[in-house]
């Protein structure tokens, strides 16, 4: 395997794990967080700080997944009072705002220059791609385990819940649940796996800046699950993956198309995100793998 | 459980919904409730239901009274409610449609579904049999394993009576249970609706099929504008002028 | 006079996002759905100002470029877009005008490039009232907002198409069983918004730099201002937009630049929970 694939996957990985999360929001609830990158962002300045002032790194990829999982306990406490569209617009909301706390709190994450320099992973493995083998196989485990509990959660009480709270809430409701806790619940842990992605970022990209956390990441996420079916756990890897394909495709347009620069292969990206959202919102909105039913 | 409610007036804007609505029904009644269309019956469910908070009055089930109580708050003291319009969970199957409704679930509970997972397969076997039950009972075996949004509109009026049988019922409000359903369900769910009642489970039901109804239910309540205008024995109510003049009348 | 001096730079501001909130506003309340395009819209009618103008050099000629490019914009995402859409949830045309906004930023990146673009506006003496300092060219620019708003207004309650949109807006069941024909007051809806939207976008390129990324970040302080004032309530955006304009402006000295903009997202949240109809809106269920 060589380093091109190797970068690729990791990178696909981390896509995997925000689009787990996004699945179990939507795909399963049926909350539309627009603001997914906000999560992404808090967990990659929580390891990102950790790291950098000398902290263990695990106790950084915890950080991540717990401060992210907080910020999403408001969000979650907000969402029980506002129709899916209005909660859309304040999640969106709530990932611009992280942009701005961010740029501005200069003397927790150094603003717009951002923090250089953030330990890689195994960095002591120094043999070929060897550092980035280990990250992936780490990767791979967490992306697994995670898949494995939203299995079991898709198969258990809990899981019809949630289902039931998309389909409908009255009905719900009328038989004596109450969808607050759930809903809570699963925007704290798809929160909690955006900061576990954001983690895993800010440790292979090894230098983050603000800009890296704009909503067109949100969409990303929202395009793969799209594109793999929403509400399948399946279709957030399938989809994740093909979006890959797309993304990574695209610069080989450059190959066709000589003297495309970076600015303009970002707009290339921005502008097929945008067709692909208006295309399948229109000819298939559950996606290409079919729909929210299970089997 | 006896059911009372007293004085129930709800206002939307200028329109006066419900203007003082009184009725009760003791435990294990079966009573009907018809009237034209607005006439408030199904305001009158939402409020009973806690999905409409009242501008004045109150609920009372059994001793407790049901007043700022939530709706689901409401079902688990075992009075249960269906909808004029099916809320069935559309991507689920008809079985796991009944099973979401199984109360007190261990594997609800994030804790509970990855740290007991014993209790939590033991439970799942016995609310899985307690559905297929239901599902026999209602005679929904051949669409068990369909996705609910599928069904027919009768076999969605079907589907939620059995999920408020999931609940341990002891009141249960029927909107228009026959709406859509063809004459031979009809007679179907009328039977079962009584074996229910044998059981002890009271019944309020709204109905625009006044010969399934009156077949059905003893006691009769007629609603127009927002009051209860006649109630007692079916054949005597539907002969009341009154009666006749506001809702016949009006069909006719 | 320092904050009088704020107040007068947060109304220009607030003229912007109050235009802008009205485009939004007029789509919520007659196509029901959040246009989310409506920022990226902006910096088309931004582009189109700044072509007119450098052709020209007149403010006339570039207001004139932004209201029928950025209409036609507009029109043209109703047709080939949200005219599809119709009868599907609020959510699905959500995501399709998010969609249509990135793909008119990747547009205007690929045909303008990324860098930042100035209007060549001469330089006038400003003038002095007291303490207050008053850009001459900021005047004009709200003359022409008000030219732009007396237009629509006046449109909107003197005209039968501008009546037929508010019916439409008010109840669209009633207003479509009574006869009104909804592909002419959708048409002319989309021109109308495409026309606020363009000299909005005019306005805020010339304030500040033309850039690809101008609009989007309007967005938040628009849909502030929208629920603010009410959806669905155009006056109401309109106030609400001078007003978040005024408190951005007066809040910057306390907490800085960058964070002026999250005052709309607290203005957000704060009216969506405690009152939700805004300062002008009807009752309406936001849960």
């Amino acid at each position: 395997m060589d380093a091109y694939l190797a970068a690729i996957a990791i990178v696909a990985l981390i896509y995997i794990l925000l689009a787990l999360g996004l699945t179990l929001q939507y795909g399963l609830t049926g909350l539309i967080n627009f603001g997914h990158v906000g999560f992404f962002a808090i967990g990659a300045y929580a390891a990102a700080i950790l790291a950098t002032h000398g902290a263990p790194l695990v106790l950084g990829f915890v950080a991540a997944a717990f401060f992210a999982g907080l910020a999403a306990w408001p969000i979650g406490l907000v969402s029980l009072r506002l129709r899916d569209d209005y909660f859309a617009i304040v999640t969106l909301g709530f990932s611009e705002t992280v942009r701005l706390v961010i740029t501005s709190e200069k003397w927790l994450t150094n603003g717009v220059q951002g923090i250089p320099a953030i330990p890689r992973l195994f960095s002591g493995l120094t043999v070929g791609i060897g550092a980035q083998l280990a990250v992936l196989a780490v990767l791979l485990a967490v992306t697994g385990a995670a898949v494995l509990a939203m299995r079991r959660i898709v198969r258990s009480p809990f899981g019809r819940i949630i289902e039931a709270i998309r389909d409908n809430e009255d009905g719900l409701r009328a038989l004596g649940k109450e969808p607050a806790r759930f809903k809570v619940q699963v925007l704290i842990l798809g929160a909690g796996l955006a900061g576990l992605a954001g983690a895993f970022y800010a440790h292979y990209i090894t230098y983050i800046v603000p800009d890296q956390f704009i909503p067109l990441v949100t969409f990303y996420v929202w395009m793969a699950i799209i594109i793999g079916g929403v509400g399948r756990i399946s279709g957030a890897v399938v989809g994740t993956a093909l979006l890959m394909i797309l993304l990574e495709g695209s610069r080989f347009i450059r190959d066709v198309v000589p003297g495309i620069s970076e600015v303009e292969m970002a707009s290339i990206r921005l502008g097929v995100i945008g067709i692909l959202l208006v295309l399948f919102t229109i000819y298939r909105p559950q996606g290409l793998m079919g729909d929210f039913s299970r089997k | 459980m006896t059911l009372a409610i007293r004085n129930i007036r709800v206002a939307f804007g200028g329109f006066q919904a419900l203007d003082g609505v009184t009725l009760s029904m003791a435990a294990g009644d079966l009573v009907g409730l018809i009237g034209p269309n607005g006439a408030g019956k199904s305001t009158l469910f939402s409020v009973v239901s806690g999905f409409i908070a009242p501008d004045s009055g109150e609920v009372r089930f059994g001793d407790a009274p049901l007043d700022g109580l939530s709706p689901s708050a409401r079902a688990r003291t075992g009075l249960l409610r269906t909808f004029q319009v099916p809320r069935e969970f559309s991507h689920l199957s008809v079985r796991d449609n009944l099973r979401a409704a199984a109360p007190g679930q261990v594997g609800e509970g994030l804790v509970g579904l990855f740290f007991r997972p014993g209790e939590v397969a033991r439970q799942e076997r016995a609310v899985t049999e307690k559905a297929d039950a239901i599902i026999a009972f209602l005679k929904l075996d051949r669409v068990a394993d369909v996705p609910a949004g599928r069904l027919s509109g009768g076999q969605k009026k079907l589907l939620e009576l059995g999920r408020a049988l999931m609940v341990e019922p002891r009141t249960i409000l029927l909107d228009e249970p026959f709406a859509g359903v063809n004459p031979v369900l009809i007679a179907e769910i009328v039977e079962r609706i009584r074996e229910l009642n044998a059981r002890g489970i009271g019944f309020l039901v709204i109905e625009h099929d006044l010969q399934a109804l009156t077949r059905l239910v003893p006691v009769l309540h007629v609603m127009d504008r927002g009051r209860i205008l006649a109630s007692g024995d079916p054949a005597a109510v539907l002969d009341d002028p009154g009666v006749r003049a506001a809702y016949l009348g009006g069909v006719a | 006079m320092f904050y009088a001096q704020l107040v007068v730079n947060g109304l220009l501001q607030g003229l912007i996002v109050g235009l802008a909130a009205l485009a939004i506003t007029l789509v919520f309340g007659i196509g029901r759905f959040a246009n989310a395009a409506t920022g990226d819209a902006m910096t088309f009618g931004a582009y189109a100002a700044l072509l007119g103008h450098g052709l020209t050099g007149s403010l006339a000629a570039a207001g004139l470029a932004a209201m029928a490019a950025t209409a036609a914009l507009s029109l043209g995402s109703y047709a080939l877009v949200f005219r599809r859409l119709a009868g599907r949830s609020a959510v699905a045309l959500l995501v399709a005008s998010i969609g249509v906004g990135f793909a008119i930023r990747a547009g205007l990146g690929l045909g303008f490039g990324h860098g930042q673009q100035l209007f060549s506006v001469p330089l006038v003496r400003p003038i002095r009232l007291g303490e207050v300092i008053v850009n001459p060219f900021d005047l004009q620019l709200a003359a022409v907002a008000a030219v732009m708003l007396a237009a629509v207004f006046g449109l909107l309650h003197l005209t039968p198409i501008g009546r037929r949109m508010r019916a439409v807006a008010d109840n669209r069941d009633l207003a479509l069983v009574s006869g009104i024909r909804p592909e002419r007051v959708m048409v002319a809806l989309w021109l109308l918004v495409g026309a606020v939207t363009g000299i909005a976008g005019m306005m805020l390129g010339m304030k500040t730099v033309v850039s690809p990324d101008l609009g989007w970040e309007m967005l938040l302080p628009a849909f502030a201002a929208t629920i603010l004032g009410g959806i669905g309530s155009p006056l109401g955006a309109l106030l609400a937009g001078l007003l978040l304009g005024v408190a951005q402006e007066l809040s910057t000295p306390f907490v800085g630049f960058t964070y002026k903009l999250a005052i709309s997202f607290v203005v957000l949240l704060a009216v969506l929970l405690v009152r939700p109809r805004g300062l002008f809106g009807r009752i309406e269920g936001v849960r």
